[in-house]
């Protein structure tokens, strides 16, 4: 409380004199305030317990279990919980609890590019980015150009947003084939639209500012103008939504892992492995499918948690 | 608000066009071959070749696009020089005949270096065959080539006196070998726009046939768990609303928020492990074979509870915020200084205003709704569209996705413009021009 009163404190004598700018916070600071507003609620701190267990678990994934997600053991398949196992072994007789630690890394920490290659950030978090980068670009010049090619812009993605997204990844990911990039791709195209939508909706309040009139006087660009001018004013509603974004990606990811068309085997992706252990939860062996399904709804429900908490908290404060 | 409608009517046809369009270059740009998947992968390029030229997939893209929206019929009329017709047996094949002045109905086959003739007579009811090499035309070249209906459902151009080999395939047959003979065919279909959505390459029947079944299945599965789903989330969500803050509030909203986010197949997953496997009141799965999904309603309740649970925490979300908002409004602070009871309040003058948002919502949900019902026909067997979308699309099967994709939009995009038809009539403040 005491800081966000004396942040309106300063900003008043900021107001009254204007040759006294208050020193900016240092990013510590900043930081402290956020993890206060953070712990303040009960919801964000569980959510952020959740995301920061399998954010930890997924960096430190090669430290946490002796097997590797690939390896088999004929000797055990189709396991319950054991010492040796913690959480039993699938039906090739792989370390359960391995091949989880390891799908939260392709979730969270690393993009497989290949069978060697990967790259940091990851395949849920990517498909965020991507299509961010993408929605934000053509949001800014069909909102800052205007007329026809805000038009057809719009035509084209609002006939985008009318199809059903299952209907979208099926065709996409059924076209493209299985791959880490398909996924990141398909994300990519399900999720531009809305927030093109958004951005473009942001730039036509920001274009009628005056500080854009300047911009423009002094002969600016308009690439200067949309993305020096324009998008930095416009980030907040565009951050909240990519957050919210996130947990959709994770979801969308385990749904697309589940049909087949995620990452392909014999990679741990949490919705392919429920779906190859759905198959033997008759034959009395349900913890195949039931690890990843409970890994995949604590991680999504833990993100939504920290979002609703967060979002509520910040509103108190306004 | 006509002009509103016709607008919007257009707008979906606009939409339906584009789909169709990009289903068609995606399936079109991606790896992977119908004929591997529809023969085998042990097939020499030349049966390859020759499946192909039958199902027309050797033809370029855009002549394909026309064949399916419009169908090749007309064109193939003229070819052929008589009027053809479509017939669907009792057995729910589709057979092509062209049908000569006289009112018999005609099919070739090329025996040999002999044209035969299958005919069948209307009058008569059984079928003739006859050799009919009169029918043969000389080209410039003086090779002789004929065009007419084969027994398999295309138009054939058929060449007299060349060496080629030609495997074609039937399907349900199986490989025939013939000598000379067909050098291009046009699959006959009607067209999508005439009611036509062809024949699956997956099953070989008739599209159509198939997926009104499907439709059915999923509509009955939805239908019943939005009976269900709709009455108690509407409940639950005012109760939140009208105690905001409140324990009870806390413990529904968050419950709803659980529930809607997890992912269907991890919920799908947790009741089969809890209601088929250890508690073993109900069945895990959906095994209907001929029967109708509501002759089998135990099946139904695990896939019907999914639903309702994913959809439960949704509706309930938005009937709160409604509710909450509408109770912080000056019109319901005005009833309570006039001394109004508090039901009274809440029945008469909240209720109505707070249905609003959600009703609508709800309607421009079904667009998530399908992504659900696909996940939980896949999770549970469930016989229904989403399942067979899944299947042609792994398929490649173009009609099969191509009719499921239509149907798709349209009921995502119609169910969004009576979403708009009915706000006008709940709220009657809101106009289109």
């Amino acid at each position: 409380m005491s800081n966000a009163e004396s942040i309106t404190a300063e900003d008043k004598t900021a107001l009254e004199e204007p040759e006294k700018i208050p020193p900016r916070r240092s990013l510590f600071t900043r930081f402290i305030d956020a993890a206060a507003i953070l712990f303040a609620s009960k919801t964000a701190t569980v959510g952020l317990i959740l995301v920061a267990f399998w954010v930890l678990v997924a960096i430190f994934a090669p430290f946490l279990t002796p097997y590797t997600p690939l390896e088999q053991d004929w000797k055990a398949p189709n396991e319950g919980p054991s010492v040796s196992h913690p959480l039993g072994t699938d039906e090739l007789g792989r370390d359960l609890w391995s091949r989880l630690i390891y799908g939260a890394r392709v979730v969270l920490v690393i993009l497989p590019v290949s069978e060697n290659v990967w790259i940091p950030g990851g395949t849920a978090i990517w498909g965020v980015i991507v299509a961010l980068a993408v929605g934000t670009a053509l949001g800014l010049i069909s909102g800052y150009y205007g007329g026809w090619i805000d038009e057809i812009t719009m035509r084209l993605l609002d006939a985008m947003m009318a199809v059903p997204i299952i209907l979208l990844y099926l065709i996409i990911m059924a076209a493209l084939g299985a791959s880490a990039i398909n996924v990141v791709l398909a994300m990519t195209i399900v999720g531009t639209p809305g927030i093109a939508r958004l951005v473009r909706s942001l730039t036509l309040d920001i274009r009628t500012r005056e500080y854009i009139r300047a911009a423009e006087t002094r002969g600016e660009s308009p690439w200067y103008i949309m993305f020096v001018e324009i998008l930095p004013n416009a980030r907040g509603p565009i951050i909240v939504d990519a957050m919210l974004r996130v947990g959709y990606a994770i979801f969308a990811m385990g749904t697309l892992g589940f049909l087949g068309l995620g990452i392909p085997p014999p990679s741990p992706d949490w919705g392919s492995m429920v779906a190859k252990g759905r198959e033997f939860i008759l034959a009395g062996s349900p913890w195949a499918s039931l690890w990843p399904s409970v890994a995949i709804a604590s991680l999504v429900v833990g993100l939504n948690l920290l979002a609703d908490g967060l979002r509520e908290e910040s509103m108190r404060y306004q | 608000m006509v002009k509103f409608i016709v607008r919007r009517f257009f707008l979906l046809l606009i939409t339906m066009i584009l789909v169709s369009m990009a289903v068609f270059l995606i399936t079109e740009a991606s790896p992977g071959n119908v004929a591997k998947n529809v023969l085998g992968a042990f097939i020499t390029p030349e049966q390859e070749q020759s499946f192909l030229a039958q199902m027309g997939l050797d033809k370029p893209a855009y002549v394909r696009y026309i064949y399916w929206l419009v169908g090749s019929d007309w064109l193939a009329d003229n070819k052929v020089g008589m009027p053809l017709e479509r017939r669907v047996t009792e057995d729910g094949f589709v057979e092509w005949w062209a049908v000569r002045s006289d009112g018999a109905r005609l099919r070739w086959k090329l025996e040999g270096d002999n044209l035969v003739a299958v005919a069948k007579l209307p009058s008569v009811g059984f079928t003739k065959e006859y050799v009919n090499n009169e029918r043969w035309e000389t080209a410039k070249d003086g090779s002789q080539y004929f065009w007419g209906v084969d027994t398999a459902n295309h138009v054939v151009k058929w060449e007299k006196g060349t060496d080629t080999e030609v495997w074609s395939f039937v399907i349900g047959t199986g490989w025939m070998k013939g000598s000379g003979g067909p050098v291009e065919y046009i699959p006959l279909k009607k067209g999508f726009i005439r009611g036509d959505p062809g024949v699956s390459l997956r099953t070989g029947r008739p599209v159509s046939k198939t997926i009104f079944t499907r439709l059915r299945n999923s509509l009955v599965l939805a239908g019943i768990a939005f009976v269900l789903v709709m009455p108690v989330a509407l409940l639950l969500g005012m109760i939140a609303g009208l105690k905001e803050g409140s324990l009870q509030d806390r413990v529904l909203s968050i419950g709803g928020m659980m529930f809607s986010v997890i992912p269907e197949f991890a919920t799908g997953i947790f009741l089969i492990l809890i209601m088929a496997v250890w508690l073993q009141l109900v069945p895990g799965a959906t095994v209907f074979g001929e029967k109708a999904p509501w002759e089998r309603l135990d099946m139904l309740i695990l896939p019907v509870l999914t639903l309702t649970l994913i959809e439960l925490g949704y509706i309930l979300r938005i009937t709160r915020a409604s509710m909450v908002e509408v109770m912080k409004s000056p019109y319901i602070r005005t009833a309570h200084l006039k001394g109004l009871p508090y039901w009274r309040i809440i029945f008469k003058h909240a209720v109505r205003n707070a249905l609003m948002a959600p009703i609508t919502v709800i309607m421009l949900h079904v667009n998530w709704l399908m992504g659900g019902i696909v996940i939980v026909e896949v999770v549970f067997g469930y016989p229904g569209l989403g399942k067979y979308l899944l299947d042609s699309a792994m398929f490649k099967d173009i009609n099969g996705l191509e009719a499921g994709a239509m149907i798709l939009v349209l009921l995502a995009v119609g169910t969004q413009l009576f979403a708009d038809i009915i706000y006008t009539f709940l709220n009657p403040r809101i106009r289109y021009s």
